[in-house]
């Protein structure tokens, strides 16, 4: 029996004693400090949002936590109800929306198509997973004109349908997922079939609960992603009122000079949403699904 | 179980987000003028709500104007340009009863709207009426010519002999014909800060004696002297990461790297030669310093100009701005003088930066877009706005020497320097140099602030050399 | 009978696939033939002007895109060094019970993800700032050294885009390892411990084996992401220009091109180059790793 092993089962815990305990607070050390690395740009972010953009100037990014210097007033600008404040909550509801429409219809259909590529075997799979595996390695950059023309002939321009459906199959979602499911037994697939399910009641009520530790890791990137993407939303609107939050807030960055005071404090306030997915998602990583689902 | 209440909780705390702005935007209709106020004003800092209100009621859509008016679209990458539009309008129509304009200002992040903009040119559909164009931008917009814009030589013809004729010409295409509309001049002035140079025991007038670079050197050397040469503290910073050192230099001597419409571009000139060998020199004798971040219009070339690190520097007259938005301690400190030139007699001055505004052909009315841009743009009603809310050296000359213009003291671009701006400017009328802005110049522009800027100014490169080099890469593009 | 046929298990999978190909067919035909055919014009404002191999002859001599070549072939090779190994690590180690609190640790690494390159860009600058007030140097003041120009030097210029990049990441390729860790059965690891294997053992026979999956996954999403960087670049030197180029990527001489400089025509060209730099070393990799095999269980 040996502890020194970091994945150590339940089991390893009972036999090792005082060498688990020690092991255990070495390892919970190592990822303090691997978070205290990771937490100082954000820190210094937060704090600088808690000044005025102009001292973000004079000291530059100041890890300064003197909290008499402090104050809420870009907060309480962001949230007073003036000109501002109305734009950045309208970005704000905007990202919201367009994160939750884009989220729900990626992982529903990138599930299915990866379904069909991990559970079957049929004629042209392999051609289609080569070009879903190359649609991932086209730089958009050089897409962006002809498609920018292809939605507007489709008149898709301005509106969010024309910002959505191009991106619906993902690539790297559907190739996620199907590397997620190659790895699940078959058998349940074959004993669903026995039990008289259909092919799409197994892929619905037998593989879907099992594959939810995939559908968690893939909502909080894609709800990052969309909450993050700016380009081409900000290609297909045209309309000020359907800005997004990442839209609204590059224009506060201009060669004429930044508005430091809305951009940090804005920044940091529009992290909230997508942390809170996390939070919420995160869960599914702690009890292993599939274990239950296979015994079951 | 605990982390199912604590994702209730943070939903919770999402829709109360979500709430706190569904409620401001509730009570929008009924906000005072104080809050507009702050926005139309271009520092966010300053809580002085001098600003007028703008009569639009939805601020997310900002349109203006009379609905009952042809309606134009505008795109613009700076909000505070969408403001200032949107106040022109109200007095376009007050001026111009039988062609009212309702006007939809919509403000795109700065690098992306030129791509969009440049998009739709292209693909013939989906352009706004009006557009403001960066100057850097503006060879790749302004090649479209007659096929992407609407010519402008018409509506700007009653304003054309006031107007800078050097500002106009930066904004025209090959063929001649003007595309775009100015919004300042951009005249490069030397900035002092007198309070420094005065605790050193040098005055005003030394300052104003200062003619050639020779005694800008000297004078600085005198600073030096009488503060002992500190470690870290120079007279002035020189650019790796700009190129306004150079195009003074050009300025000075009457050349030109771009070779203008239809030239070779030409970057081994005797001007840019004499003023590298220069800088070089300053940097050995500790006169000057790179500047940190490359330029002096970023973060860290602001905090070195607060600091006191550097007491001068020569930037175009649309860095007043930057005092008021991110230096305003320095109220009362700075002195803007012109800048100093090789020979006497020289010219001694440039126009730098700069938005050119465009009317696209694909507007409804390219006749009442462009008569209304030349109105805000270069009309005396326009020019005061643009002084008074943007704070730039406007175009049209006859207002440069007007008392209740240039000596106002409500404006506050005019009482936070020593003197005036536009005394200055005034004096330089005719010394103000222009460099063109075509196909060519993004590429020389990359290459020297990429490549020969830092090879000559921080490895301390050959000059002859290092020009040749740039050369060489600039003629594998022409 | 529709319903029978729709319902049949050979016909199920197309059905499951359509929404792709579907897709496909819409939204990425007519653009990558666009693509491909504009890099054989100049593209004009007056009028295309077909110039033939012409953009691909000039970009086979061009200096400057030989650099971004070799800047982001390098950045991608120092992140799948950097970038896959370690949050494998972290991850298994935070799968254990020795861990403790660990939503928390889950939670702050992952933030990072969150911010936009646009902001955590902009932070990164002025931490790496080469005043005297910028972190990076501050930490130099308190070992006694002078400040020091980071985002000049081509060496401390690709520490700060890694730096970034790891920061931005390492939480994002966790969880990709985490959730591939619970698609293993937690019996083997059991029944391996009663065979009496070591740690180390059952690392390697069993965690990853199991993750390769997953691992191939986070490896060709790496590949494409460290060649198809340009933001972080664009973020740390509040430009496209950096000095001498230490800065510039394959998409930002794309973008240079493309968008500064207006040149569709080459800049399409410059793109296709990414493209299938990326699709060579990718299918290497997917075809070496047996990922189009028919796969065995």
């Amino acid at each position: 029996m040996d502890a020194t092993m970091p994945m150590t089962n339940q089991k390893a815990k009972k036999v090792g004693g005082t060498k688990t305990v020690i092991l255990s607070v070495i390892s919970t050390a190592f990822f303090v400090l691997l978070c205290a690395l990771v937490v100082f740009p954000v820190l210094a972010g937060l704090l600088a949002s808690f000044r005025p953009g102009r001292e973000l100037i004079r000291k530059g990014l100041a890890l300064d936590l003197n909290v008499k210097t402090m104050s809420l007033t870009n907060y309480a600008y962001i949230l007073s109800g003036n000109e501002d404040s109305i734009k950045y909550f309208t970005w704000f509801k905007n990202s919201l929306i367009l994160t939750v429409v884009t989220v729900l219809l990626t992982l529903f259909f990138c599930y299915l198509i990866a379904y069909g590529l991990a559970m079957y075997d049929f004629k042209g799979k392999n051609v289609l997973f080569f070009i879903v595996i190359a649609t991932m390695m086209v730089p958009f950059e050089i897409l962006m004109l002809p498609l920018y023309q292809e939605i507007i002939g489709m008149g898709l321009i301005d509106t969010t349908a024309g910002v959505v459906l191009p991106g619906i199959c993902s690539a790297s979602t559907i190739f996620f997922f199907r590397q997620y499911m190659i790895s699940l037994p078959k058998e349940l697939m074959e004993a669903g079939r026995i039990d008289g399910a259909s092919e799409y009641g197994i892929c619905f009520k037998i593989m879907l609960p099992i594959t939810k530790p995939a559908f968690a890791s893939m909502a909080i990137l894609c709800s990052m992603g969309s909450w993050n993407n700016m380009l081409w939303p900000m290609l297909v609107y045209r309309s000020a009122d359907k800005f997004t939050l990442p839209i609204g807030l590059n224009t506060l960055l201009t060669p004429y000079g930044n508005n430091y005071d809305v951009l940090i404090a804005g920044s940091m306030f529009s992290l909230i949403p997508v942390f809170i997915v996390f939070i919420a998602f995160q869960r599914y990583f702690v009890d292993g699904m599939t274990v239950g689902a296979v015994k079951g | 179980m605990k982390k199912k209440i604590l994702a209730m909780l943070m939903a919770a705390a999402m829709g109360a987000t979500l709430l706190a702005g569904c409620g401001s935007s509730g009570s929008s209709s009924s906000s005072d003028s104080s809050d507009t106020a702050s926005t139309d004003d271009t520092s966010k800092d300053q809580d002085s709500g001098d600003g007028s209100t703008e009569n639009a009621d939805d601020p997310v859509v900002s349109t203006y104007g009379d609905d009952s008016g042809t309606h134009l679209e505008l795109w613009t990458f700076v909000d505070v340009h969408g403001a200032f539009y949107g106040k022109m309008v109200d007095k376009w129509n007050e001026a111009n009863p039988d062609r009212k304009i309702s006007l939809t200002a919509t403000t795109y992040p700065y690098g992306d709207m030129h791509d969009k903009l440049l998009m739709s040119l292209q693909a013939g559909t989906g352009a706004p009426d009006i557009c403001d164009v960066e100057v850097g931008q503006f060879p790749n917009v302004v090649a479209g010519e007659d096929n992407w814009l609407y010519a402008e030589d018409d509506a700007v013809a009653p304003y054309k002999n006031d107007m800078v004729a050097s500002r106009l010409e930066t904004y025209q295409g090959e063929n001649g014909k003007q595309y775009g509309m100015p919004f300042h001049v951009g005249a490069t002035v030397m900035y002092y800060n007198m309070k420094a140079l005065e605790d050193a025991g040098i005055t005003q007038a030394d300052v104003d004696a200062v003619v050639t670079w020779d005694d800008y050197a000297a004078l600085g050397k005198k600073y030096l002297d009488a503060i002992g040469n500190p470690d870290g503290k120079y007279f002035t910073s020189v650019d790796t990461g700009g190129t306004d050192w150079l195009w003074l230099a050009m300025s000075e001597y009457g050349e030109d790297w771009t070779g203008g419409m239809g030239g070779k571009a030409n970057v081994q000139l005797e001007s840019v030669k004499k003023m590298l060998k220069m800088q070089q020199d300053w940097l050995n004798s500790g006169l000057a310093e790179v500047s940190p971040d490359g330029h002096v219009d970023l973060e860290a070339g602001f905090q070195n100009i607060l600091d006191g690190n550097i007491v001068s520097f020569p930037k175009a007259m649309w860095y007043m701005s930057r005092f008021i938005n991110y230096m305003p301690e320095e109220k009362g400190n700075w002195y803007i003088a012109k800048c100093p030139v090789f020979e006497a007699g020289q010219k001694c001055s440039v126009g730098i930066g700069g938005t050119g505004t465009v009317v696209t052909n694909q507007s409804k009315d390219p006749e009442l877009a462009a008569d209304f841009v030349a109105y805000a743009k270069c009309s005396p009603d326009g020019e005061q706005m643009i002084w008074d809310d943007l704070g730039f050296d406007v175009c049209n000359t006859s207002l440069w020497t007007q008392d209740d213009f240039a000596h106002n003291t409500s404006n506050q671009y005019n009482t936070f320097f020593r003197n005036y701006p536009y005394d200055v400017l005034a004096s330089i009328k005719d010394d103000i140099g222009k460099i063109s802005v075509t196909k060519i110049s993004p590429t020389i522009n990359e290459q020297i602030c990429t490549t020969t800027l830092n090879e000559v100014l921080e490895d301390g490169m050959d000059v002859d050399e290092a020009l040749q080099e740039a050369q060489d890469a600039v003629d594998l593009e022409q | 009978m529709f319903k029978k046929f729709i319902y049949s298990k050979k016909v199920a999978p197309y059905v499951f696939v359509l929404p792709f190909i579907l897709s496909f067919a819409i939204f990425w035909v007519y653009p990558m033939c666009s693509t491909i055919r504009m890099s054989f014009f100049d593209i004009k404002p007056a009028g295309d002007i077909f110039v033939g191999l012409g953009n691909y002859r000039k970009l086979a001599k061009d200096p400057v895109f030989r650099i971004a070549v070799g800047n982001s072939v390098r950045y991608m090779l120092w992140t799948l060094v950097l970038l896959i190994p370690f949050p494998m690590l972290f991850a298994v180690l935070m799968d254990s019970n020795l861990v403790k609190a660990k939503g928390v640790w889950k939670a702050i690494l992952y933030t990072p993800a969150l911010t936009s390159v646009v902001i955590s860009g902009t932070l990164f600058r002025l931490m790496f700032s080469e005043y005297d007030t910028g972190q990076m140097n501050q930490i130099l003041h308190f070992f006694g050294f002078e400040s020091y120009k980071w985002l000049k030097n081509g060496h401390t210029g690709m520490f700060a885009l890694l730096l970034l990049c790891c920061w931005r990441w390492t939480g994002v390729n966790m969880l990709y390892f985490l959730s591939g860790l619970k698609s293993i059965d937690k019996e083997l690891y059991e029944a391996a411990s009663i065979d009496g294997a070591t740690g180390w053992q059952k690392f390697h026979y069993i965690t990853r084996p199991l993750l390769k999956p997953t691992t191939i996954y986070v490896l060709t999403i790496s590949i494409y992401a460290g060649l198809a960087m340009f933001l972080e670049s664009f973020m740390l030197w509040a430009g496209n220009a950096s000095p001498h180029n230490i800065g510039l990527t394959i998409v930002g001489y794309l973008y240079r091109r493309g968008i500064e400089k207006n040149q569709m025509g080459y800049a399409s060209a410059v793109g296709l180059v990414l493209l299938i730099i990326a699709l060579i070393i990718n299918f290497i990799q997917l075809f070496a790793s047996g990922t189009f095999k028919k796969e065995k269980d």
